[in-house]
């Protein structure tokens, strides 16, 4: 006996709906698939950063500083007055971190090995002390490190 | 008018259309279950920006991530920690892995220094000196 395909009907007559069926399915699951695929998601990426354990000075703030072409270390000192982020660059006022930035820029022209010591306030959001860090690398530093105070655990 | 005629001398057909349907369906739920497992992982956090932020290429050295929330609360593994558990947990898991171990902070922008200052300190406590900070890639400056 003769197989007909179940696609024709009697008579001979294709039936074009059942035909386009397995191939609209397909299409579609093509679809979802590529729709899936491609990422909606915002990619992450990373800010390496070495923990070391030297010991501070807890005074230093009180050092007579010295003159900026004989820096020993760069500390830039991150506060917060409440709703915005204040900058003091070895003990010195700055207005705003763009400020931050051409200082950090013109002692990394200077002597690019200077570390660069960020003593971010407890209170800071960790959004600006990356910043800080942030404009840090940007200006050339290799050595970038954060401050804590072994007090808080 | 012609009309169309299948002729065929096989009894017996082979008909990839449901199986390639089937096999996509597979790679869906396998590309689904997999990126819901990733996303349990992965806590929605708004994180930092910064311009010299680098791709996460380095797949093999074993890593621990950490959540720190907006309100300073910490996730290791998906379950809360306390910064008082924080060194001990890391202690441990150096032994198991290895000097090379690598620290992830994923934290929100919003959250206090003072709840990433433990971290780092039970990170130099327990010999992990590989700490990096997951950030969101912004423009160059």
């Amino acid at each position: 006996m003769r197989r007909k395909s179940p696609l024709v009907r009697r008579g001979g007559e294709v039936d074009i709906d059942s035909a386009m069926t397995p191939m609209i399915d397909v299409v579609f699951l093509l679809l979802v698939f590529f729709v899936w695929t491609a990422s909606f998601q915002v990619v992450e990426h990373i800010l390496p950063s070495k923990v070391s354990a030297q010991l501070g000075n807890d005074a230093s703030t009180d050092v007579e500083l010295p003159p900026p072409d004989d820096f020993d270390d760069v500390v830039v000192r991150i506060g917060w007055n409440g709703q915005t982020p204040t900058w003091k660059v070895n003990n010195q006022q700055v207005d705003s971190l763009a400020v931050v930035e051409q200082q950090l820029k013109v002692i990394s022209s200077i002597e690019v090995g200077v570390p660069v010591i960020l003593h971010p306030d407890p209170i800071v959001p960790l959004g600006h002390v990356i910043e800080a860090y942030d404009v840090a690398k940007v200006a050339g530093f290799n050595q970038v490190s954060f401050a804590v105070n072994p007090q808080v655990n | 008018m012609q009309i169309p005629q299948y002729k065929s001398n096989r009894k017996y057909g082979f008909n990839m259309t449901p199986m390639i349907d089937v096999v996509f369906l597979l790679i869906i739920f396998f590309l689904v279950s997999s990126h819901l497992s990733k996303q349990e992982s992965q806590l929605e956090l708004e994180l930092p920006t910064a311009s010299t932020g680098q791709d996460d290429v380095d797949q093999e050295t074993p890593r621990l991530t950490i959540n720190v929330q907006a309100d300073g609360s910490m996730l290791l593994a998906g379950r809360p920690i306390t910064k008082q558990q924080l060194e001990s947990r890391f202690a441990e898991v150096r032994l198991k892995e290895g000097e090379n171990i690598e620290v992830r902070i994923r934290g929100s922008r919003l959250t206090p220094y003072a709840a990433v200052e433990p971290i780092m300190l039970a990170c130099t406590g327990a010999k992990i000196w590989n700490v990096t900070y997951a950030v969101y890639r912004e423009a160059g400056r």
